[in-house]
Formats: C-alpha cells, structure tokens, sequence
C-alpha cells in the first residue's frame, strides 16, 4: 500500500510530462502535415519569399509579413531598451525601501494587464497621435512598435533590475571603495558582470514583441503590401494569421501558408529560446 | 609614510539605533592599530565612516569629524572619490571582481583614466609584488581571479587596494575567512606594510591583534573603552571592562 502511495506523485509528473510532450509534439505534427501540401510544391521558398500577397490569385508572399514582424520588433526594442534599462538603474541605486516597493509592485501589476488593454489604449492615444504628427491614417508599423514598446517596457525594466541585483554588494563596496562613482561601478562593473542576465532579458522581450498578436492588430493596420516606411501601415506574421484563420478554410491553400507562418514563428522562437539559454550558460 | 587621522567626536545612526557613540581617536601615519571588541560594537562601523562607505548607505547618519591633513573629509563637500583613494580597503570576505588578475588590479587605476598599457603592466607588478603575490601570479595575470585560492584572492584584494597609491589601508577582519597559513602570510604582509601605510586593523582574532600592531582600541556597545600601545592593553588593561574581554568574561 505505502509503495503504491510513495510511488503515486512519480507517476502523477511522470504523465504530466508525457502529457505535456505529446501535445507539443502533436502541434508541431498538425502545423507540419497543414503545411506539407505547400512545401510539396515545385519552388516553395520563392513562392514564400515573394513580395506579393494575393490569395485569390495564388500568390501567397510572405515578404510584407516578415518586414513587419522585423520593423515593429525592432522599433519597439529601440524604444524600450534605453528606457527600461534606466528604470532598473534607478531600481538597484540606493532608495527608500517604500519607493522601491512601490515602484516594483507598479511594474509588476503593469505586466499583468491584458495585451487588448494596450492595443485598446494604442487606438485611442497612439494611432491619432502618429496621425497628427506623421500624417496618413495613423495605423502603422512606429504605432505598433510604440505600442509594443509600453507594453513591454515593465517585464523587461523587471528582469532588468533582477539582473543587476544579481551582482553581489560585496563588488559594488569594492569598487566604491576604490573610488568609483556609482556611475563608474555601472558601466565597469555591474553591466558587465550581469551582461549574460542582460542578454537573457532582451530575447525574452523580443520573443514577447515578436509573439505579440493582439495588441499589434488594433493598430497596425493590417496592410498585406510591403511597407514603404515606418508610419505606413503593414501586417506582421502573428497579426496576418489571426486576420486570414477564418478566411482560409482547412484544406485550402492559404490554409497551408497560415500552418507555413505558424511554423516559421516556432522554429524562431525556439531558436530565441536556445540563443538565451547560451548565454545563461555562458560563465 | 602613511596618514595622520584625527577622528573627533563620530557618532553614526543606523535606521535610529546608535552604533557608535562620540568615539574621539589618533591614529598615526605609518602604525598598525588594530581595533578589538564584541560583534556588534560598532567596529566595522568605525572602518566604514573612515572611507565613507557608510554612505552608500541611505539608513546611515553620523555627526562629528575625521580630520585628515587638517581638512574634515566627513564633510559633505569633500570629494569622496579623492578620499577613497587616498583611503583603501580590505573587506571581510575576498571580494575580487569576475575578471582576470590583471583587470582586477588595474581597476582602480584604469577609473582615473590610466589608459597606457606600460603604466598598467609596471603598477599591476608593482602593487602585486607589494601584496607577496607576484611570485605566484606571474604569467598568469590573464587568468580569472575567482581561480585563485582564498588566501590569494584576499592578497589580490590588497594588492588591488595599494595599485591607487592610498596613504591609509582600512583592514575589516580580513583573516576571517582563511585558513591558518593564509592568515600567516597576511600578518606578514600587514607587517611588512607597516610603516609605508597607516593601517587600521579590525578583528576578532587577539592574537592577531598582539601579532602584527603596534596599538589596540577596545571598542564595546559602540564606545571606545580604552585606546593605548597593543602590549600595555594586553598586559596591563586600564579598564575593567578591557580586562573583562580579554580574559573571556565580557558578555556581548
């Protein structure tokens, strides 16, 4: 009897775990068997590398979508990087232990708002804002990317600070004690020694920006031609799939070229994923 | 060689508690004076208003003056960088940075804007050889610090501190850690200091005191006790209480 008890939360993680494996496995499985009919096809790279995305006419390019996913990425890292990386200095500078507290536990809640809740706020204050100052519709890529770069900014100023804090005070006290400001034990001591947390916190938030759908939608425009400039409207992987899903029924080509995005977005996620583990692991 | 210190009146708060209680002492240029007493009687404490490192502390408050060179270095205006290096310091636990040998000595060079590569390489030897590290070290000066035993880390820590060219050499419990041939080789390093640098010496261990100073202040309940030549305090104590620590009997 006390073998089988003893034995009983084994097997209860043994087959959480397969459990676990089995569906991750399936979804990979179910996106490769939508995608095969396309990636069957004489020339698929050039079909899919294409500029031009037609579905009525065949043409499934996904050029528009990747530029996208790359601009409105990139624009938000730019725009939070700086900022976040100033919060988590100020964070990990000497404060009042009630400021602190009270700013962490502000970050902390931001992180836990809803995604529509910053697209909903980007269609309200950012769109028009991009509108009046750049012209044009408003909905765009630096939209997007400003909305990306709120929504990200308190996950990342978090891992930030954590990883600065990981520095022991033992280093800060010897490097104060051999005259260094505390800007000085900044740049020479701290960032370096907390570079591979750093590097860790980034990729997290480029997987966020990169995974990001919902946000990204409301204010992006959803324009299927490749973008021309930062304030013209555009698409990224995430958001065309979410548009196209109830237009392509299973079993159609498009339907193909949506399992085809998916798996595009896995295969670079898990590469995000692998990179970040690198560098934790570096010593 | 070394600094004259002259410490007026220092009192230091802690979040409201007191930790050291209008403590008034000389040290003079080039001695080794050790500090002794109880955990907890504001020792460290002490060390820590010497350089200002109690200042990175935003709880910490203290009153009174530590007069250097005629000039009150407490003062808000004075510049804590100039101070810091003219005051070096050796902390409880080795606290090498992550970085090659070489980098870790540098360091405090390289913050003044010492860029020249011979410069370095001659002051990185120089400070080494100052700490009895350089035989062990030499051509490996690329390697990383933490590689390198505790009693070598805590030279390297020396070693680091001597590289900015400081007049006074602030020691917090720095055998604390180590193992008996480590601590031997720091007494001896401490002794072949002396005279070059003013040292002030915290610790637990009073036969280290007895060792390597030239005077002893008993500290307790953050005041000092008595202050006076290491074998006078040792021998024939002027305070009960002094007498009392020595002998085993004071209760902390």
């Amino acid at each position: 009897m006390s073998m089988v008890r003893d034995r009983a939360p084994t097997r209860i993680t043994a087959a959480a775990t397969a459990t676990f494996a089995v569906v991750g496995l399936g979804l990979i499985a179910a996106l490769l068997l939508g995608a095969w009919p396309l990636i069957g096809e004489p020339r698929p790279l050039a079909n899919l590398l294409g500029g031009l995305w037609d579905p009525l006419r065949g043409a499934y390019g996904l050029a528009p979508f990747f530029v996208g996913t790359v601009v409105v990425t990139a624009t938000a890292m730019a725009l939070t990087l700086p900022f976040s990386l100033a919060v988590a200095v100020v964070l990990s500078r000497p404060l009042p232990d009630g400021v602190r507290l009270g700013a962490t536990r502000v970050l902390t809640v931001l992180t836990a708002v809803p995604s529509v809740i910053f697209g909903w706020w980007g269609l309200l204050a950012v769109v028009p804002w991009v509108r009046a100052r750049f012209g044009g519709a408003g909905f765009s890529l630096l939209a997007a990317g400003l909305v990306l770069a709120i929504m990200v900014t308190p996950t990342l100023s978090l891992l930030f600070y954590q990883a600065l804090r990981s520095v022991p005070r033992a280093f800060r006290d010897g490097s104060a004690a051999l005259g260094a400001t505390p800007d000085q034990t900044l740049v020479r001591m701290e960032l370096p020694c907390a570079l591979p947390l750093l590097i860790q916190a980034v990729l997290i938030a480029v997987a966020r920006a990169v995974g990001e759908t919902m946000a990204v939608q409301m204010v992006i425009g959803g324009q299927t031609v490749l973008p021309t400039g930062l304030t013209s409207p555009g698409a990224t992987l995430t958001t065309q799939i979410l548009t196209d899903m109830s237009i392509f029924p299973p079993g159609t080509r498009g339907h193909a070229v949506l399992d085809v995005m998916a798996l595009v977005l896995m295969v670079g996620m898990y590469l995000l994923v692998r990179l970040a583990e690198r560098w934790v692991a570096m010593p | 060689m070394g600094l004259d210190i002259h410490v007026n009146k220092l009192s230091v708060w802690y979040r409201g508690h007191q930790a050291l209680r209008q403590v008034s002492l000389d040290v003079n240029a080039g001695e080794v004076l050790a500090l002794i007493g109880p955990s907890g009687c504001g020792k460290s404490t002490f060390l820590r208003a010497l350089n200002r490192l109690l200042d990175e502390d935003l709880g910490a408050r203290r009153t009174g003056q530590v007069m250097m060179e005629g000039v009150d270095v407490l003062a808000p205006e004075h510049d804590i960088t100039a101070l810091r290096r003219r005051v070096g310091m050796v902390f409880q636990t080795p606290n090498p940075f992550p970085f090659s040998i070489f980098d870790n000595v540098a360091y405090g060079l390289r913050l003044q804007g010492t860029n020249d590569a011979a410069a370095l390489r001659r002051t990185v030897e120089e400070s080494l050889r100052q700490a009895a590290l350089w035989d062990e070290v030499r051509g490996k000066l690329r390697r990383p610090a933490l590689a390198l035993s505790g009693g070598q880390q805590q030279r390297l820590c020396i070693a680091r501190a001597l590289a900015v060219g400081p007049e006074v050499l602030l020691m917090d419990e720095p055998t604390a850690s180590l193992d008996p041939l480590s601590t031997a080789r720091i007494e001896e390093l401490i002794g072949n200091l002396r005279g070059r640098y003013t040292i002030v010496l915290v610790t637990h261990n009073l036969r280290q005191a007895a060792r390597v100073s030239d005077r002893t202040a008993f500290f307790a309940h953050g005041s000092l006790v008595e202050i006076g030549p290491t074998r006078q305090i040792f021998t024939v104590p002027q305070d009960p209480r002094t007498e009392e620590y020595l002998t085993g009997r004071m209760e902390s």
